[in-house]
């Protein structure tokens, strides 16, 4: 009748319960809440890469009837501070950011002024009427130029556009790679991106002078971090903002940090008194929102003759734009400390250098260590070309076996309850790759190149406080939850974290649910407002499952503790061992056999609240529980992807044949979030790889301001993905969660780069770049033929 | 991105609507689909004072087979020639050419005439248009006038219109019997204006040696273009592997295509010179099979 071991809501391919909402057209996003008499406001921005700002004269724009006025940098400057990115941490220089530029601009879409008026319309008519006199500065648009000692600097105050250089070496790393064996040199590099959510950014800010209280409802992944930094930039108490993030579609990381826009509107809700608000356009999203990658990358191995890792040496460059929402070392730093990933290595060392240029500030984008499974299995594919070997023994010579976890990384960092070995030979069977293999040799001699591409992935998923501080990033990796249950037994549950599309509604109902011996359908969950969540750190990386979820299902744990101990006062028992809560109703073992106390939740909520003279002696009346967890240092997923790929030699059209993933995520809280989950992951990575591409041109002016040029493929482009789950607990964390959000961009970037290089081997092109469109492919065949 | 201050008209016909153009001039565009005109009026690249809808004008809109032409109305949309049961039956080419433009939703709201009038040397209906040497007829308030589409089409978004005049009907010759058919393109993505397209007719005589060939190459110029010489030079040759070989050769040499973000001119070169050798066997194999 029951079963205490197995989960019963945890696992259950349960329904999104927002889907209904989303669905029928009755979600709530920014621009689906009505504020009457709310200002809009537009943003004036930079025609060029880098320019000084001489004056702008907004007197013009100012009057036009219904435009209330046009703010410059200076007058923020005085109703908000500016932002010092100062983190404490060796090699990464301090920079300050005023909320809007003063004098200078730093990139095609910078800040200039920004015009409220009684509608968009007006404003945007306004924008064209203020007068801004600019001289242009030369721009840097190239990293590596960006270096030089004579180049021109970003920011006169550092001297340099060396922005971060981190570096770090085992002790006998350099003397085996200068041993006189030979060196196989691998370079690979990831263009510019942005996230694209298909809602752009937005925020609606009221501020009530009555009680001298902001409220700002905005689209955010991590709704307390971000009223922390709005109130000390506005400087206000975190008592007097209230940051509601409503439905959200779409964040990707674009939507952690405080932008400036946001920042400008809050300000200036509370300087005019009036409610203000501000809907991002697509081309201010594509141009000026945040960006991602674009970075440059050498390995430098030596190995074995067989094929075994000897020392590995890592360098990174990667450009970072023009200004640093986040410590510029965040993200190319995890990249360099995980990059080993399945494969053992213990001589290895790093450098990793950021660098500032005339372009959009960069940011976490889904996954910020994308590049790393490339760079690793894209490395051991090289080293099988240059050894003659086949790729899948270089791995499997290499790979950390069942019986040598947990294994320690050169880095320090520990990997265990992961299974590389058993996902790729699982993988390697489903595809038949033998047999795939001699296929690929008798189509070749037809003319028809077919790649079969590999990529092993070891995902950092969720980051707890330990790894942040290892790694050099300030903040905290704890998650904080509570659960209540009302006096009619009604369950509401709220976490730290805010919802972006992820179904997280759905899923920590089913992990407080499990915790609380409950149906998941009766737990109400209630996200994206800091005056009703507890404080907590957010959705990134890939943290809800395990730190959302998890702290959820300890809430739960520790309210089904209390309804127990009433229980068993209620039931006239000494103890409640014997108790269990299920199905929202409490169950007494006897000897092996479970029975119905016919006991309900309602009845012990009703004593809990109503008549708390029967509770046990000393305890307080009410289920109120509120639970914070710190997840282990850093929890791992592990998956195997495998791309087939048909490469039409003559118009350079990549034809995805087949895509496997064979992946272990931990305990699954949904299996059809983690499918939806996973698909969104790989399709996202194969969408980088193949068509989304920033482009600016020499003089710094981005080309692709558009859907028509920035592309993202449709349904059309995408290939069927087939999903074989190896699932092991992760033994450290509650439920053995260990979440999954972005492996699969991870793997697919690198399962797709080796198989276009496999199919492409007759001709030796190895794909060291992206996107791999038809034009670039025909260029490097072009030169073979 | 909100286009700026514009005063709307919605006139009842044609002729209000010539009397409204002839009035207003160059402040005033012409609104049909508006898949083109509403982004660029959106992104200010465009700030016309003056609207005038023509959705409401139904004379405007239709698929007629009259005096041995098929006439569309300007106003007709490219989902209609698409789905058109006539075409389908008896004009196949214009609904095949109507399936590749955007998505279903731009289909359904974009226009034949608006998309003629727009001239992009990358999208289908100049193509087609100039391949098949379509007549444009043209009304102003002085009258009604009539340009082959080789004309009108003058360059990049440049055609031949005066400021008071309404494109109203393309009319299509038909096929001959048994013409052979073909159009197709290169895009990055499913929807996306070609990166080049090519459409050709073929007909041969009983004797199998070609009796008339067009070949037309989009996305190589400023306009879409016809390879006049070499069509009469096809005419009494056999088309066999050779032939195709050489006129692919011809394709890659024509135009003057540009390099942009996308495709270099030497990627649109060798994509004209694959695609010429596509429709030619798909047209080939449509002769023979005698449709």
């Amino acid at each position: 009748m029951l079963n205490k071991t197995a989960f019963s809501s945890i696992g259950k391919r349960q329904p999104r319960s927002e889907d209904y909402r989303l669905l029928t057209g009755r979600g709530r996003y920014i621009d689906d809440i009505d504020i009457s008499g709310a200002l809009h406001a537009c943003f004036v921005r930079s025609p060029y890469a880098h320019a000084r700002i001489l004056s702008i004269d907004g007197a013009d724009a100012e009057d036009l009837p219904g435009v209330v006025g046009v703010f410059t940098g200076n007058d923020l400057s005085q109703w908000t501070t500016k932002l010092r990115m100062a983190p404490p941490i060796e090699g990464v220089k301090p920079l300050e950011m005023t909320t809007l530029p003063i004098d200078k601009v730093l990139f095609h879409g910078d800040l200039v002024a920004c015009i409220v008026a009684e509608d968009r319309y007006l404003a945007e008519d306004a924008m064209e009427l203020v007068d801004i006199d600019y001289e242009p500065l030369p721009p840097i648009t190239d990293m590596f130029k960006a270096l030089e000692d004579d180049s021109f600097l970003i920011d006169e105050t550092l001297g340099t556009n060396l922005i971060s250089q981190q570096s770090f070496a085992t002790p006998d790393v350099h003397r085996i790679m200068s041993n006189g064996d030979k060196v196989i040199e691998s370079t690979f590099s990831e263009h510019r991106q942005t996230h694209l959510p298909i809602e752009t950014r937005g925020i609606i800010a009221q501020w009530d002078a009555g009680c001298e209280h902001l409220t700002v409802h905005v689209g955010n992944q991590a709704t307390h971090p971000y009223r922390s930094a709005l109130a000390a930039r506005l400087r206000i108490s975190e008592s007097q903002l209230t940051v509601i993030s409503p439905d959200v579609g779409g964040g990707f990381g674009q939507k952690i940090a405080l932008y400036r826009e946001e920042l400008t509107v809050a300000a200036l809700a509370r300087y005019l008194n009036q409610p203000v608000r501000w809907r991002e356009d697509r081309m201010e999203n594509l141009m000026a929102a945040s960006h991602a990658r674009e970075d440059w990358v050498r390995t430098r191995t030596v190995v074995e003759a067989d094929g075994r890792l000897k020392a590995m040496s890592l360098e990174i460059v990667e450009d970072f734009g023009g200004y640093c929402f986040y410590p510029a070392n965040y993200l190319a730093r995890v990249i360099a400390m995980i990059l080993s990933g399945p494969y053992k290595l213990q001589h290895y060392a790093y450098d990793v250098k950021v660098v500032l240029t005339n372009k959009c500030g960069n940011g976490p984008m889904r996954a910020p260590m994308a590049i790393t499974s490339w760079i690793m299995d894209g490395t051991i594919d090289n080293i099988a070309r240059e050894l003659g070997m086949d790729p899948v023994e270089v791995r499997r010579i290499n790979m950390i076996r069942e019986d040598e976890f947990p294994y320690q990384m050169a880095t320090g960092e520990t990997l265990e309850d992961i299974n590389p070995f058993e996902t790729m030979e699982k993988g390697l069977a489903l595809i038949g790759y033998e047999k795939l293999r001699k296929q690929q040799k008798a189509d070749q001699e037809q003319g028809i190149y077919r790649g079969i591409g590999i990529c092993n992935v070891v995902e950092s998923t969720t980051y707890g406080s330990k790894f942040y501080k290892s790694a050099g990033i300030p903040g905290s990796g704890h998650e904080a939850a509570w659960v209540r249950v009302e006096p009619s037994g009604a369950i509401i549950a709220s976490v730290g974290i805010s919802a972006t599309g992820q179904g997280y509604e759905t899923a920590f109902a089913q992990t407080v649910a499990e915790g609380l011996g409950v149906n998941a359908e009766d737990v109400s969950v209630q996200l994206g407002n800091t005056d009703v969540a507890p404080y907590g750190m957010g959705s990134r990386g890939a943290r809800g499952g395990t730190a959302g979820g998890g702290t959820a299902y300890l809430a739960g744990q520790d309210a089904q503790k209390k309804v127990l101990a009433i229980a068993a006062k209620m039931l006239g028992l000494n103890t409640d061992e014997q108790l269990s809560m299920k199905g929202g109703k409490v169950w007494r073992r006897l000897d092996e056999d479970w029975s119905d106390t016919k006991l309900t939740l309602a009845d012990v909520a009703r004593i809990a609240y109503l008549d708390p003279t029967n509770l046990p002696q000393g305890m307080e009346p009410g289920i109120q529980i509120h639970k914070t967890y710190d997840p282990p240092s850093m929890t791992y997923s592990n998956s195997t992807h495998f791309c087939q790929v048909v490469v039409d030699v003559k118009t350079g059209a990549v034809c995805i044949e087949r895509y496997l993933i064979v992946e272990n995520c931990g305990t699954v809280i949904n299996p059809l979030i983690v499918e939806g989950q996973q698909h969104g992951a790989t399709i996202m990575g194969l969408s980088g790889t193949l068509f989304e591409q920033v482009i600016y041109d020499e003089n710094g002016q981005n080309l692709t301001g558009s859907l028509a040029d920035y592309l993202i493929p449709t349904a059309t482009e995408v290939p069927d993905l087939e999903i074989v789950h190896m699932n092991t607990a992760n033994k450290r964390t509650p439920a053995g969660i260990k979440g999954m959000a972005e492996g699969g961009v991870m793997g697919a970037i690198g399962a797709l780069s080796n198989s276009v290089s496999d199919a492409l081997l007759p001709f030796g092109i190895v794909i060291d770049k992206h996107p791999i469109s038809p034009n670039v492919l025909r260029t490097l065949l072009r030169e073979k033929e | 991105m909100k286009p700026g201050k514009f005063t709307y008209h919605a006139p009842e016909n044609l002729h209000a609507a010539n009397q409204l153009l002839a009035e207003l001039g160059d402040d005033a565009k012409i609104i049909a689909g508006g898949q083109s005109l509403i982004p660029v009026m959106n992104l200010r690249l465009a700030q016309p004072d003056h609207l005038i809808d023509i959705n409401g004008i139904s004379e405007l809109a239709g698929i007629h087979q009259e005096n041995g032409l098929f006439t569309l109305g300007c106003l007709t949309r490219h989902a209609d020639v698409e789905t058109s049961p006539l075409l389908m039956d008896k004009f196949p080419l214009l609904p095949a050419a109507a399936k590749r433009i955007g998505h279903l939703a731009i289909r359904n709201r974009g226009t034949i005439g608006g998309s003629l009038c727009n001239a992009d040397p990358a999208a289908e209906w100049p193509l087609i248009a100039i391949l098949l040497d379509a007549h444009l007829s043209i009304q102003s308030s002085g009258g009604e006038r009539h340009t082959p589409a080789k004309e009108f089409i003058q360059s990049v978004y440049t055609v031949d219109l005066g400021a008071d005049e309404i494109l109203t009907t393309v009319a299509f010759p038909p096929l001959a019997r048994g013409e052979g058919w073909a159009v197709n393109q290169i895009c990055r993505r499913t929807g996306d204006f070609a990166l080049v397209s090519v459409a050709v007719t073929l007909k041969l005589d009983r004797q199998g040696h070609i009796e008339r060939l067009r070949l037309c190459l989009g996305s190589m110029d400023v306009t879409p273009f016809r390879l006049i010489d070499v069509e009469q030079a096809a005419r009494g040759k056999i088309p066999d592997k050779a032939w195709i070989h050489e006129m692919a050769g011809i394709a890659f040499d024509a135009g003057s295509p540009e390099s942009d973000m996308h495709a270099s001119a030497q990627y649109r070169r060798e994509m004209a010179a694959h695609l010429t050798s596509e429709v030619l066997t798909e047209a080939l194999g449509r002769c023979r099979a005698g449709t």
